[in-house]
């Protein structure tokens, strides 16, 4: 049986390796335990798990479900929650990374590299929510 | 949390939403929280996630001190 702190590892290893967070059933351990972890350690804010499902969602900086922040770093497609997960994904793996989304007013194709510990850019980043709301939605957030 | 071209691209966007302008900041600076916010292995058994105060002191080291970045 897995503590939540090793299903909180396991978590991150399969994400980081392989791009997304895994499916309950990818968890080797029985379902039942896997999801009472997994309720627990939303419940402490470290996972958000699908609405219905208690599949997750979010395993912050990345997401489980494709978004509009594409990160590739090492060969390996990931997706951020927001442009901050987006960064946040080559600064939790130490690498270089490329960062393809878009403005999020017109559309147009926009592009951040990460390289040697620089992030490298021209656009901007905007907050709508202000930090103490963030968890009241966080999935708007 | 979104990715805008200019300040003009950010107001246009506030507008569509009627939303008031929130937290804007540079790249640099944002991927400076992102390091200091996600640089830290979730993977240990010793990770937790940061106190009220510890975050507040996070923002204060990268400059976040307005109070659209309060947590109280």
């Amino acid at each position: 049986m897995m503590n939540d702190a090793e299903v909180r590892a396991h978590v991150y290893d399969v994400t980081m390796r392989g791009g997304r967070p895994p499916l309950i059933a990818e968890l080797d351990a029985p379902a039942a335990e896997i999801v009472e972890s997994l309720r627990r350690l939303a419940a402490g804010r470290v996972l958000v798990l699908q609405r219905d499902s208690d599949e997750i969602l979010m395993a912050a900086p990345f997401s489980a479900v494709a978004t509009p922040f594409v990160v590739e770093s090492g060969g390996v497609e990931y997706f951020g929650n927001c442009i901050w997960d987006a960064l946040g994904i080559p600064a939790m793996l130490h690498r270089d990374a490329e960062i393809r989304t878009s403005c999020g007013d017109c559309g147009t194709s926009m592009t951040v590299r990460v390289e040697n510990g620089v992030a490298k850019g021209d656009g901007l980043l905007h907050f709508a929510i202000p930090a103490r709301e963030w968890w009241n939605d966080i999935v708007f957030t | 949390m979104l990715y805008f071209r200019s300040e003009e691209h950010i107001d246009r966007w506030c507008g569509t939403w009627k939303l008031d302008r929130g937290g804007m900041m540079a790249l640099d600076q944002g991927w400076r929280l992102a390091v200091a916010w996600f640089g830290a292995d979730r993977r240990a058994p010793e990770w937790r996630r940061r106190t009220v105060d510890e975050v507040e002191q996070l923002f204060g080291e990268i400059g976040l001190t307005s109070p659209f970045w309060s947590l109280r």
